[in-house]
């Protein structure tokens, strides 16, 4: 129990810092509202379906920025399509930079778009590094026969959190 | 609540809004397992489609199968507002737009287009709840103006349903409700029972909802028939006893707007559309020659508000053909309501009125159709072939044989071949392929289109048509609507022609 809550403490703590470093708002909550059980891994499902189209994504901004004569309507287009999937799951962070993205496309501006999907890379990887690791501590929760705090509870009180040090479920 | 996601289900009057029938579309993964998720939570019964030609067939197949369609502004296969326009033509359905971009002006064009609410991402539960409101209000409405017994007993079951369940709370409502908005609600239905009640004893002219069957008839009679016959002609073909000539005529211009639409779109986009190296579209204006298409985007504005769109002109004055091949011309000041199916289409607006003055006026001399004509047109033809291929997803539903569509790059050429032939022929054409349709299937379609191109005078009769008609243009060129009033067979044509009179 108490290797129970420990997790449980560690998971919260990691949440929130995620939370205040905008690498996750309040979209990710709404998504683990969502999550039922007749859905336990909702949450999951829906971020590893952003993880394959990320990378399609970046993979597509690529090429198109690589081309001989840079097509700034498609390179757009993939950024927007990226800014639409990164604000389902609430990557903030990776949605800012898209939004930085799309100016400079709109200058046809091929350095700022190269620097811009580098910065893009960057944050995806981080947020999705940021995100398995959730995952994993989940995981460990669940198999020590914990339950997995409730974001929403997790994020009112991050205040509150480093003075009490309670759990809020 | 039914989950009849693959059957056909209908509505269940006494939850509603449980069991509301939505019909998802969006490109994106992710955002359709989370939307599907919501919508579900919603007590709704969902489908998901990734594609909007999917969700088209899906749509046709399944006749009466869903209440409303929510779907994603950027699609690969076809822009949104396309669909948005084509569901709103063929299935009079509640559409809603949703999209990352909260732009004024994309928001604007999802309301022009006819979306009833415009979502921006991310989106939440609480404006997913209330979408039933929608779906609502369009029965309301439907009931208000018709005979329709059954539309009345789903509204009263509807009301009695939410009037029970106010104090409970709202059955799909996970809770969400406050009492304030409740009590909201509440005053609301009981406003509509008032009204409801007495407009139902006053029967007002009864609104048609035009099915895809009966817009296939209509399509269908369009082509034999063509646009300037009017809408008394098109109504006899169609064979519908309790359908009237206003019927007809307003899903006339319906169409032709939708047409026109579809044709400011694709050239908007530029994805699509031929783009017919030798016109030059902004030279339209000065030859009289170039796609209507050109002078349309230039010349009109056009707001959809409702079912209907409004194009304002600045260019007011378009000069009518005389149909009888007389070059005769009068000015026809824009007043029409363009509908954006015609815009949809692809056609290069023969609808929009804006220069076809010009037109007139150069009519014989500019364009040596007669051969160019063929030449232009079948470029066309086989240029739009992939075009209209997308095209044919769309149009197929609205009737026409698999194999016809096929040869419709009419809709997708129109703008090379449209645009002449409006300048060219006008009068003779439009009569004449009037005439002629009748006689022959294939020609009607394009009154627009084939019969313009094909003269170098204005006497020249129909000489371009069997040309066109050949293509086949016909079938999908009416399947627009057309705003124009009857009797002013003058639009007609010069519709056809490109000329939206307004």
């Amino acid at each position: 129990m108490a290797a129970v809550s420990q997790l449980q403490r560690q998971f919260i703590e990691y949440t929130t810092s995620l939370y205040n470093e905008g690498y996750l708002d309040d979209q990710y909550t709404q998504l683990q509202k969502l999550q039922d059980e007749s859905n336990p891994d909702f949450v999951v499902e829906v971020v590893s379906l952003f993880f394959e189209d990320s990378e399609k994504l970046l993979n597509n901004l690529a090429t198109a920025l690589q081309q001989k004569i840079v097509d700034y309507k498609q390179v757009d287009s993939h950024v927007h399509q990226f800014k639409g999937s990164s604000s389902s799951i609430g990557a903030q962070r990776v949605t800012n930079v898209c939004i930085h993205f799309r100016n400079f496309c709109e200058e046809k501006n091929l350095d700022g778009c190269l620097r811009c999907l580098q910065q893009l890379k960057h944050e995806y990887i981080q947020v999705r590094n940021k995100l398995e690791g959730l995952f994993r501590l989940e995981q460990q929760i669940l198999q020590a026969g914990g339950s997995v705090p409730m974001m929403e509870s997790i994020c009112t009180s991050a205040s509150t959190m480093s003075s009490s040090g309670k759990l809020s479920a | 609540m039914t989950e009849g996601l693959h059957g056909f289900s209908s509505p269940r009057a006494d939850v509603f809004p449980a069991g509301l029938r939505v019909l998802v579309v969006d490109d994106d993964p992710t955002w359709l397992k989370i939307l599907e998720k919501m919508l579900k939570k919603c007590s709704y019964e969902v489908t998901t489609c990734g594609l909007a030609i999917e969700a088209l067939d899906l749509l046709r197949e399944r006749k009466d199968g869903f209440d409303i369609v929510i779907s994603d502004v950027n699609m690969p296969d076809m822009d949104g507002f396309k669909l948005l326009e084509h569901v709103g033509l063929e299935m009079d359905l509640p559409v809603i737009m949703m999209s990352v971009d909260g732009e004024t002006s994309r928001v604007m064009r999802g309301v022009q287009h006819g979306a009833c609410d415009y979502l921006l991402k991310p989106i939440r539960m609480k404006e997913l709840r209330n979408i039933w409101q929608h779906v609502y209000r369009k029965k309301i409405h439907e009931v208000k103006d018709s005979e329709s017994h059954e539309g009345l007993e789903e509204i009263l079951m509807m009301r009695n349903v939410s009037e029970q369940q106010s104090d409970d709370g709202y059955l799909f409502c996970g809770g969400d409700m406050t009492p304030g908005s409740r009590k909201r609600k509440d005053s609301e239905h009981n406003k509509y029972e008032e009204k409801d009640f007495a407009d139902h004893s006053s029967v007002k002219k009864a609104r048609v909802v035009w099915t895809v069957d009966l817009h296939q008839k209509f399509v269908k009679a369009v082509n034999l028939i063509g646009f300037e016959i009017g809408p008394k002609k098109i109504l006899d073909l169609m064979n519908v006893p309790w359908l009237t000539r206003e019927n007809v005529a307003s899903h006339l211009q319906k169409y032709r707007l939708y047409l026109t639409r579809l044709q400011k779109d694709d050239l908007k986009t530029s994805s699509s559309g031929p783009k017919h190296p030798d016109i030059n579209p902004r030279d339209a204006t000065d030859k009289g020659s170039e796609p209507i298409k050109i002078q349309q985007n230039e010349a009109v504005s056009s707001h959809r508000t409702t079912n209907n769109l409004i194009i304002q002109n600045p260019k007011s004055t378009i000069h009518e053909v005389d149909i009888k091949g007389n070059a005769a011309l009068q000015t026809i000041k824009p007043k029409k309501i363009i509908t954006g199916y015609a815009a949809k289409t692809g056609i290069s607006h023969p609808f929009e009125s804006t220069h076809y003055s010009q037109f007139n006026s150069v009519l014989p001399t500019q364009y040596s159709w007669g051969g160019g004509f063929k030449e232009i047109q079948f470029k066309q033809e086989n240029n739009n072939h992939s075009q209209f291929q997308v095209h044919n997803g769309c149009f197929t539903g609205l009737g026409l044989p698999a194999q016809q569509t096929t040869s419709i790059p009419s809709f997708q050429p129109p703008d090379p071949v449209i645009g002449p032939t409006w300048t060219l022929k006008q009068d003779p054409c439009t009569e004449q392929t009037s005439i002629n349709t009748i006689n022959n299937m294939e020609r009607s379609p394009f009154l627009l289109q084939g019969q313009h191109c094909s003269s170098t005078t204005v006497d020249h009769q129909n000489k371009g048509v069997t040309e066109f008609n050949e293509q086949e243009f016909t079938n999908d060129a009416l399947k627009f609507d057309y705003d124009y009033e009857y009797p002013d067979l003058w639009e007609y044509p010069v519709v056809g022609q490109g000329l939206f009179i307004v």
